[in-house]
C-alpha cells in the first residue's frame, strides 16, 4: 500500500499531498514527521539524491528536486525500493512537466498537470504507470499505445 | 518566502482571478458571501496550508510543520484570491458557455489547475463536469472533468477519509445557494456520474477506446460495496477481456513502450485489457469463479506490462486462497508456453515482483505435493528471479525463499527457508534462460527503475548455481552501493536472513552445517554438464570478485566464512551517514548474531551508535525490541541480549521506553531458564547503580558509565526507568531466586539460630546470592535514590520480605526499621546515598514504611505466639481445642488478608506463621470444612494482581508472554507461533518453577544451619523441662530476636558504606531506642554482638537466645538501653519471662466506621483492649467480634478513652 506521496518547499510547506488508507489524524503525524525529515536531511542534499527512514514496518523515500521536496510513504511490497521506483517515477514527470529541476513557481504553474500525472502513477495507494511517455500520453487522454 | 521572491505560489496559483480571462470577465462576480476562503486565506500567502487556515484538518498540521510561519505575514497579495465558490460558480458558467474554445483554455488553465488544490469536489460541480464529459471535445478538459469524476466518486463524503490531500473544500452547505437546481447531494449525482461513465466504458467505438480507458478508470473509484455498480464493472470488464481474448493472442511489443511496434488493432485490445486488468485487480477477489482465474491467467500474456503485473498480482493472491486451482491454471495458460518465463524479462519491476510472490506459493503449496514436475517449474523461475537485475526483484525472491512471505510466516517454513538458501541449487531450464546484464544492474542500484532488459541471443547451457553464494554475492554487491534504499533492504534482507538461520537452529531437523561448501552440491549436480564452457561463467552477477564455481577446489568457501564475509559487509555499513540504515543494520548484526561467537564487535558499534545524539528514540526502541524478538528466536542468547540492553539504559535513559526495557527483561527472566536467572536480574540491578542524573556526579561517579541525563527530561526519564527497574526487581526477585516463603524448607526460626551476625549474613547470601544481591541493590535504592524510587523501593523489598523465607525476611525487617529511623541517622548515610542529600528528614518514607513495618511486626508476633502455644501444649501434653484452634485460624486469614494488601501470595499455600502452623491450620480447616482456596476473593486476586501467577500457584505465571505481550503491537511473528522459545518458556514455567537453584546444594552453609536447626531442637528439649528457658527460647522466632545481631547485617553491608543503618531494631514505639541509639556509637554494637559470638562460643546461642528475648519485649513495649545490653541481656537470663505488656484497656467514645480493611468498626461505649498505637491510630482488639466478624483493627485514638 502507497500510503502518501508528499510534496512540499524547500521551507517546508506542503504543495500537494495525496493519502491512501490514513486516517486524518494520522496524517497530521505523518505530515510532520515527514517535513522534519525533510528539514533534517534535505538541506545541502543533491538533486535526486535518496534517502529512507522507516518506522515499524512503514518505510519512507524522499528525495529533493529542485526547490521541491518529494515524499514517498508505504508499507508491505511497497518497500524501500519499490518506494524509490515510485520516487523516479514522480520525479521524472515534475522534470518533464516543468522542465528540468523545478522551481516553486513553476512547479505551481503546473500544479494541475502535476495532480493529472500523479494520478496517473499513483491510483488508490497503488504503483500504476512508470513511463513517462505513458503518463505523458495519458494525462492528454490518448491511448497508452496506438 | 516565495511571495517575496517574486515567484508564484500555491496562493498565486489560487488568487489568480479567472475573470481576467478575456471573454468571461462579465461571468465571474466577486463571491464573497457564503465562501469562507478569502479572508482567511489571504492571512498567509506561499503556500498550500496558507489557505487551509479554514480548514480544521488542514491548520494544524500547517502549524506543526512549519512553526516559522505562524507569524501572520501582511496582506502582500494585489489580488483577492479566488474562492472556491468562485471557481465552482465558473464552472458552471463555463460549462454552459457558448464558446467552446475559449472556455476550454480557461477551464484548462484557470478552473481546473485550482480546483485541485482542494481535497474534495462537491457534488454541486457533477452537473457541469458531466455537461462538459458530454460535450467537451477538448481533450485536455476531458481528462480534467474524469479527475474531478473520480474524485467525486471516491469521495466518502461525511467520513472525512478523502482520498487525496490538499486544503479542505468548504461547507457543501454554504455552497447550496450557488446550485441552480437547488441543493445537490451526493446521492444525487453519483447515480448520475456511474450511469454515464459505466455508458462509456461500455463502448466499443475502437475510436473513442482511450475515453473508454479513462471512464473506466473514473469509474473504478465508485464504491464497491453498491452491488449495483459492482455487477455493473465486472460486466465492462470480463466483457473486455472476452473480447480481447477471442481475438487471439496479441504480438508481444518487446521492451519499448510508446513505438508502435504492433498494428493498431492489438494496440487498442492490448490498451483495452490493460484498463480490464486494472480495473479487476481493484474489485473484489471472487475465489471459487472459474470465470474470473481464468481471465486474470489469461491477462499474464497481456501485452502491456501493466497490464502483467495486475494480472500476476491477482493471481498470487487467488493462488494464497486456491493454490490448486491456480497452479493448474497457469500451467495451462502460462506455464507451458513460456509466458511466465518471460515476464522474467519484462519491463516492469513490480510484475516481478508478484511473479516472484506467485512462483513461491505454489513452490511450497502443499496441494501440489502430488505434482512435483510442476513445483520445480515454479520453484526454478523463483530461483531464476534472484539474478533479476533489480533489487527489489532479487530481494523479494530471497525473502521468498527464506519463507518471509507475510508477517503470518510459521517458524518451520523459515528454518525450511534457511535450509533451502543454504542447499538448493539453481538449474537453468532448457529453455532460454533470463540473462540480465550485469553493467546494467549496477548501473540501475535499486532506486532507478532497470532500463529494459537487453536481449542476448540464445544463451548456452549454463552451470548450475547454488544459491547460497549467488544470494551472498548479490548482497555484498548491494552493501557497497551507494543508493541508501538498496542499502536499508539489504540490511533488511540480511535480518531476515538471520531470522530464518536462528529458527533453523531451534528447531530440530533443520540443522545446517555451516563449515559445508555449497559449491560442492553445484559439482555434484552439474557432473553431467561437465563438458559445458568453463568460460561460461556467472556474469550475471556483478563485481563478481570470486573465482568461477569451475575453478579449483580451494578457491570454495563455506557457508561460515561467506556469512562472515556479509557480516563485515553489514558492519561497514554502519558507517553510513543515514541513521535509518545504520538501525537497519544493526538490526541485522544483531539478528545474524550467533550464541557461540565473540559479541564484543557489536556491542562496541551499538555502544558507539548509541553515543550519537541524532539517534531517535522510536528507531532505539525498535532496536530493543528486536533484542526482545531475537532473544525469543534464541534464549541460549538472553545474557548476551541483556548486555546489549543494558547499554541502551545506560547511555539513553532518556530515549527509550522502560515498557520496552521491562518487557525484554521480564521475557529474558522467563525464558532464560534456572541458571541464567541470575544473570538476568544483574542486568536489571545494573540499571540501579547508575548514578543519579547530575551534572556533578556524571564527573565524578562511573566514568565509564556516564549517563546522558544533563537534561531534566533525560533526568525524568532515567528516573523513570530506575523506577520500573526497582519495580521489576521487588516483583521478581523471588522467582529469579527460587526463594519462597512457602517452599522454603527452613523453618523461620531458624535463621535465629545463626546468631552470629557473620555467618548469618553469609549464609543468607551463600544460601541464595541472587536473592541477596537484590536485597543489597534496593537497600541501596532505599536509601539513595529520589523519593519516587525509594518509595518503589520499599514497596519492592516489602514484596520480598513476604514471599521470601528467613533470613532474607529478618534482613528486611531489620532494614526497614533502620529505614523509618533514618532521621537521627542520616549523617552516616553519606557514603550510601550516592551523594545525594537527603535532607533534614531523612528518608521521608515514614508513611509508606509503618504500615510494612507493622505488618511483619504482626507476623512475628503472631509466629512468637504461635511457637510459645505449641510449647504449653505439648508441655501439657494437651490436644489444641477448638477454640484456640479457631484463633489460629483467624490470626492466619488476618495476616493473609493484610499480606494481600501488599503483594500477591497463593493464599493455599502461604502461611504467615510458619511452617508449623500449616498442621494445625489444615485440622482446624477439615474439622470446619474450610476450603483453603476461599482466599481467592481476597482483593489481590480480584484486582487481577493474582493473574501475574497461574491457577495452579506456581510461581511465575505460566504464558503470560505468549498471548498478551505488556506493550501492544509488539508482538512479532516469531512469537505468535508455538515456537520452542515458547515452549521453552513455558516447559520451564510448568516444570521448573520451584526448582531451587543448584548453588543451594552445593552449599555447605544451609547444612550449617540444619545444624543449628538440630541445636535448637535440642535447646528446645532441653528447656521445656524449664518453664522459664522455655518460655525464653519461645521468642526465638520474633524479629526483635535479633538485636543482638543487627550488626550482621551492617558488617554485611560495610562495604556498601552504611554500616550504622542496621544498628539496631524496634517496634513502632522507637523514640527510647531512638534517643539511646543515636548517642551511641554503632561500632560498639558491632563490636558487643561479635563479641558475645566469638568470645563465648559455647555460650552464644543462649545469648542470642537472650537478645531475642529482649527484642521481643521491645516489641511488647518495654525498651531497653542498649548501653547495657550485654548485662541487661545476661541479667535477664534468669529473669522471669515476662509474656506481654500489661494490657490497656479503653473504651470506645463514638461510633466509628471503618474506612478500609484494616480499620474497626466501633459501636460508642464498646470496651477495647488497646494494643498499640500507631501514627494516631490504636489498634485494638474487642472483647467479642463484631457484626461484621473483626475483632481487632486500627480506630482513632480521639475516638477511644484511655
Amino acid at each position: 500500500m502507497l500510503m502518501c506521496v508528499l510534496f512540499t518547499n524547500t521551507a517546508g510547506n506542503i504543495l500537494l499531498e495525496r493519502f491512501q488508507g490514513v486516517q486524518a489524524e494520522e496524517r497530521l503525524h505523518w505530515r510532520s514527521f515527514l517535513v522534519k525529515l525533510g528539514t533534517d536531511n534535505l538541506s545541502g542534499a543533491h538533486n535526486e539524491e535518496l534517502f529512507v527512514a522507516s518506522h515499524k514496518s512503514v518505510y519512507v523515500v524522499y528525495t529533493a528536486i529542485g526547490d521541491i521536496s518529494v515524499f514517498v510513504v508505504g508499507k508491505d511490497e511497497y518497500d524501500e525500493l519499490a518506494l524509490a521506483e515510485v520516487l523516479y517515477a514522480i520525479t521524472s514527470c515534475v522534470k518533464d512537466i516543468c522542465q528540468k529541476a523545478p522551481t516553486e513557481r513553476a512547479f505551481l504553474d503546473k500544479y494541475g498537470r502535476v495532480c493529472l500525472c500523479l494520478d496517473e502513477i499513483v491510483f488508490e495507494g497503488t504503483l500504476e504507470h512508470t513511463d513517462k511517455d505513458r503518463i505523458r500520453r495519458l494525462a492528454r487522454l490518448k491511448p497508452i499505445a496506438d | 518566502m516565495a511571495s517575496q521572491d517574486g515567484s508564484t505560489t500555491l496562493m498565486d496559483l489560487i488568487s489568480s482571478d479567472p475573470a481576467s480571462v478575456p471573454g468571461n470577465a462579465s461571468s465571474l462576480p466577486v463571491l464573497g458571501k457564503g465562501a469562507p476562503e478569502p479572508p482567511k486565506a489571504s492571512r498567509k500567502p506561499g503556500a498550500l496550508q496558507s489557505v487551509s487556515a479554514v480548514a480544521a484538518e488542514s491548520l494544524s498540521p500547517a502549524r506543526l510543520l512549519s512553526p516559522v510561519k505562524t507569524s501572520i505575514v501582511p496582506i502582500a497579495k494585489k489580488k483577492k484570491p479566488v474562492s472556491y465558490s468562485q471557481l465552482a460558480r465558473s464552472l458552471h458558467e463555463l460549462a454552459a458557455a457558448a464558446d467552446q474554445k475559449s472556455s476550454s483554455t480557461q477551464l484548462v488553465h484557470q478552473i481546473f489547475p485550482k480546483l485541485a488544490v482542494y481535497n474534495s469536489v462537491d457534488p454541486s460541480l457533477a452537473p457541469s463536469l458531466l455537461m462538459l464529459h458530454q460535450q467537451s471535445e477538448d481533450r485536455q478538459v476531458l481528462r480534467y472533468v474524469y479527475y474531478y469524476l473520480a474524485r467525486i466518486l471516491s469521495d466518502s463524503g461525511g467520513q472525512g477519509v478523502a482520498p487525496g490531500g490538499g486544503i479542505s473544500t468548504p461547507n457543501w452547505d454554504a455552497l447550496a445557494d450557488l446550485n441552480a437546481s437547488g441543493g445537490v447531494t451526493r446521492a444525487d449525482v453519483v447515480p448520475r456520474v456511474i450511469e454515464q461513465l459505466s455508458k462509456e466504458a461500455a463502448n466499443a467505438d475502437v475510436e473513442v477506446h482511450a475515453k473508454r480507458v479513462a471512464a473506466l478508470k473514473a469509474l473504478t473509484y465508485a464504491p464497491t460495496s453498491n452491488d449495483e455498480v459492482l455487477n455493473r464493472l465486472y460486466e465492462i470488464v470480463f466483457g473486455i477481456l472476452e473480447k480481447v481474448s477471442d481475438a487471439g493472442k496479441v504480438k508481444r511489443k518487446k521492451g519499448m513502450f510508446g513505438r508502435q511496434t504492433i498494428d493498431k488493432e492489438s494496440a487498442v485490445r492490448s490498451n483495452l485489457q490493460y484498463a480490464a486488468l486494472s480495473t479487476l485487480r481493484r474489485l473484489p477477489l471472487d475465489p471459487g469463479n472459474p470465470a474470473f482465474l481464468h481471465r486474470a491467467v489469461q491477462g499474464i500474456a497481456c501485452a502491456d506490462p501493466v497490464g502483467v503485473r495486475h494480472a500476476l498480482a491477482i493471481v498470487s493472491e487467488l493462488a494464497t486462497r486456491e493454490p490448486y486451482a491456480v497452479a493448474m491454471a497457469v500451467d495451462k495458460i502460462a506455464l507451458s508456453g513460456g509466458t511466465l518465463q518471460e515476464v522474467l524479462q519484462l519491463h516492469d519491476v513490480l510484475a516481478r515482483v508478484y511473479l516472484a510472490r506467485l512462483c513461491f506459493i505454489l513452490s511450497r503449496a502443499r496441494v501440489l505435493d502430488e505434482r512435483p514436475d510442476i513445483r520445480s517449474q515454479y520453484q526454478t523461475i523463483l530461483y531464476q528471479l534472484l539474478l533479476d537485475p533489480s533489487e527489489r526483484v532479487c530481494f523479494e525472491a530471497i525473502m521468498c525463499i527464506l519463507g518471509k512471505f507475510d508477517s503470518n510466516e510459521r517458524l518451520e517454513e523459515r528454518a525450511g527457508g534457511w535450509v533451502m538458501l543454504t542447499t538448493a541449487i539453481l538449474k537453468f531450464p532448457d529453455a532460454p534462460a533470463p540473462v540480465s546484464n550485469s553493467s546494467q544492474q549496477a548501473k540501475d542500484g535499486a532506486g532507478v527503475p532497470s532500463k529494459a532488459a537487453k536481449e542476448r541471443p540464445a544463451s548456452r547451457p549454463r552451470r548450475p548455481q547454488a544459491l547460497f553464494k549467488l544470494v551472498m554475492r548479490r548482497l555484498e554487491s548491494a552493501f557497497r552501493s551507494p543508493i541508501r534504499p538498496v542499502l536499508h533492504a539489504a540490511a533488511r534482507v540480511v535480518q531476515e536472513m538471520g531470522k530464518s538461520r536462528a529458527a533453523a537452529y531451534s528447531l530440530r531437523g533443520y540443522a545446517v552445517d555451516e563449515d559445508s561448501h555449497p559449491d560442492t552440491l553445484v559439482d555434484n549436480a552439474s557432473s553431467d554438464l561437465a563438458n559445458s564452457e568453463l568460460e561460461q561463467t556467472d556474469a550475471e552477477v556483478p563485481r563478481n570478485k570470486v573465482a568461477p564455481l569451475s575453478s579449483a577446489s580451494g578457491g570454495k568457501e563455506s557457508i561460515h566464512s561467506m556469512l562472515s564475509s556479509l557480516k563485515e559487509a553489514v558492519r561497514t555499513t554502519v558507517a553510513c551517514e543515514c541513521v535509518y540504515v545504520r538501525g537497519a543494520a544493526i538490526k541485522a548484526l544483531i539478528w545474524m548474531q550467533s550464541p557461540h561467537e565473540s559479541f564484543d564487535e557489536l556491542k562496541a558499534i551499538i555502544a558507539g551508535e548509541l553515543s550519537d545524539p541524532s539517534w531517535p528514540a522510536s528507531l532505539l526502541n525498535e532496536i530493543l525490541l528486536t533484542l526482545h524478538a531475537r532473544f525469543k528466536a534464541t534464549p541460549d542468547m538472553a545474557v548476551i541480549l541483556l548486555e546489549l540492553a543494558t547499554l541502551f539504559a545506560t547511555k539513553v535513559p532518556g530515549k527509550i521506553d522502560s515498557d520496552v526495557l521491562q518487557l525484554l527483561w521480564k521475557t529474558c527472566l522467563l525464558g532464560c531458564g534456572p541458571s541464567g536467572k541470575h544473570t538476568a536480574l544483574e542486568a536489571v540491578t545494573v540499571v540501579l547503580d547508575l548514578p543519579p542524573p547530575q551534572p556533578a556526579s556524571m564527573s565524578t561517579y562511573h566514568s565509564n558509565k556516564r549517563v546522558m541525563a544533563a537534561d531534566p527530561k533525560s533526568a525524568l526519564a532515567l528516573q523513570k526507568l530506575v523506577q520500573a527497574a526497582v519495580w521489576f526487581l521487588g516483583e521478581n526477585a523471588n522467582y529469579a531466586a527460587s526463594e519462597y516463603a512457602w517452599e522454603s524448607v527452613t523453618p523461620p526460626g531458624t535463621a535465629l539460630m545463626m546468631l552470629d551476625v557473620d555467618k548469618m549474613v553469609a549464609a543468607a547470601s551463600s544460601r541464595n546470592p541472587t536473592l541477596a544481591g537484590a536485597l543489597t541493590r534496593l537497600q541501596r535504592c532505599a536509601f539513595g535514590g529520589s523519593w519516587e524510587v525509594r518509595v518503589v523501593a520499599a514497596q519492592a523489598l516489602i514484596t520480598i520480605a513476604i514471599r521470601s523465607g528467613e533470613p532474607y525476611r529478618m534482613q528486611v525487617y531489620e532494614f526497614l526499621q533502620a529505614l523509618a529511623q533514618g532521621a537521627s541517622r542520616h549523617s552516616s548515610l553519606e557514603m550510601a546515598t550516592n551523594g545525594e542529600d537527603q535532607g533534614a528528614s531523612g528518608t521521608g518514607l515514614s508513611s509508606i514504611l509503618s504500615p510494612m513495618i507493622r505488618l511483619l511486626d504482626d507476623v512475628y508476633k503472631a509466629q512468637d505466639e504461635l511457637i510459645r502455644d505449641m510449647r504449653n501444649h505439648d508441655n501439657k501434653k494437651q490436644e489444641w481445642s477448638d477454640d484456640e484452634l479457631r484463633k489460629l485460624y483467624e490470626t492466619h486469614e488476618r495476616l493473609l488478608d493484610l499480606v494481600s494488601l501488599f503483594c500477591y501470595v497463593p493464599r493455599a499455600k502461604y502461611l504467615p506463621l510458619g511452617p508449623t502452623s500449616s498442621t494445625l491450620i489444615n485440622i482446624y480447616r477439615n474439622r470446619h470444612r474450610i476450603d483453603a482456596s476461599s482466599g481467592f476473593n481476597d482483593p489481590a486476586v480480584a484486582t487481577g494482581i493474582s493473574d501475574l501467577l497461574n491457577s495452579q500457584l506456581q510461581y511465575p505465571p505460566p504464558m503470560i508472554e505468549k498471548d498478551e505481550p505488556l506493550v501492544a503491537g509488539l508482538s512479532d511473528g516469531l512469537w505468535t507461533g508455538s515456537t520452542p522459545a515458547v515452549d521453552m518458556v513455558n516447559e520451564f514455567l510448568v516444570g521448573a518453577g520451584t526448582d531451587a537453584p543448584d548453588v543451594e546444594e552445593e552449599n555447605a552453609l544451609p547444612r550449617t544451619s540444619i545444624s543449628y536447626d538440630d541445636m535448637w531442637a535440642k535447646q528446645l528439649l532441653e528447656a521445656s523441662e524449664n518453664e522459664d528457658v522455655e518460655l525464653q527460647s519461645s521468642g526465638s522466632s520474633s524479629p526483635e530476636s535479633v538485636a543482638s545481631y543487627s550488626t550482621t547485617t551492617s558488617s554485611h553491608f560495610g562495604g556498601l558504606g552504611y554500616p550504622s543503618l542496621f544498628g539496631g531494631s524496634s517496634t513502632t514505639n522507637y523514640s527510647p531506642w531512638e534517643k539511646q541509639l543515636s548517642s551511641q556509637p554503632t561500632g560498639r554494637v558491632s563490636n558487643i554482638s561479635m563479641d558475645l559470638s566469638s568470645d563465648q562460643p559455647p555460650d552464644y546461642m543462649g545469648a542470642s537466645r537472650m537478645g531475642a528475648q529482649r527484642q521481643s519485649d521491645t516489641f511488647m513495649g518495654h525498651s531497653d538501653s542498649f548501653d547495657n545490653l550485654p548485662d541487661d541481656m545476661m541479667g535477664r537470663v534468669d529473669d522471669d519471662y515476662q509474656p506481654q505488656e500489661t494490657p490497656q484497656f479503653g473504651k470506645a467514645l463514638y461510633d466509628f466506621t471503618a474506612g478500609g480493611d484494616e480499620e474497626l468498626n466501633l459501636t460508642a461505649g464498646e470496651e477495647l483492649e488497646i494494643e498499640y498505637e500507631v501514627d494516631g491510630w490504636f489498634h485494638v482488639r474487642k472483647r467479642k467480634p463484631g457484626r461484621d466478624g473483626k475483632i481487632s483493627g486500627l480506630v482513632p485514638v480521639l475516638y477511644v478513652t484511655s
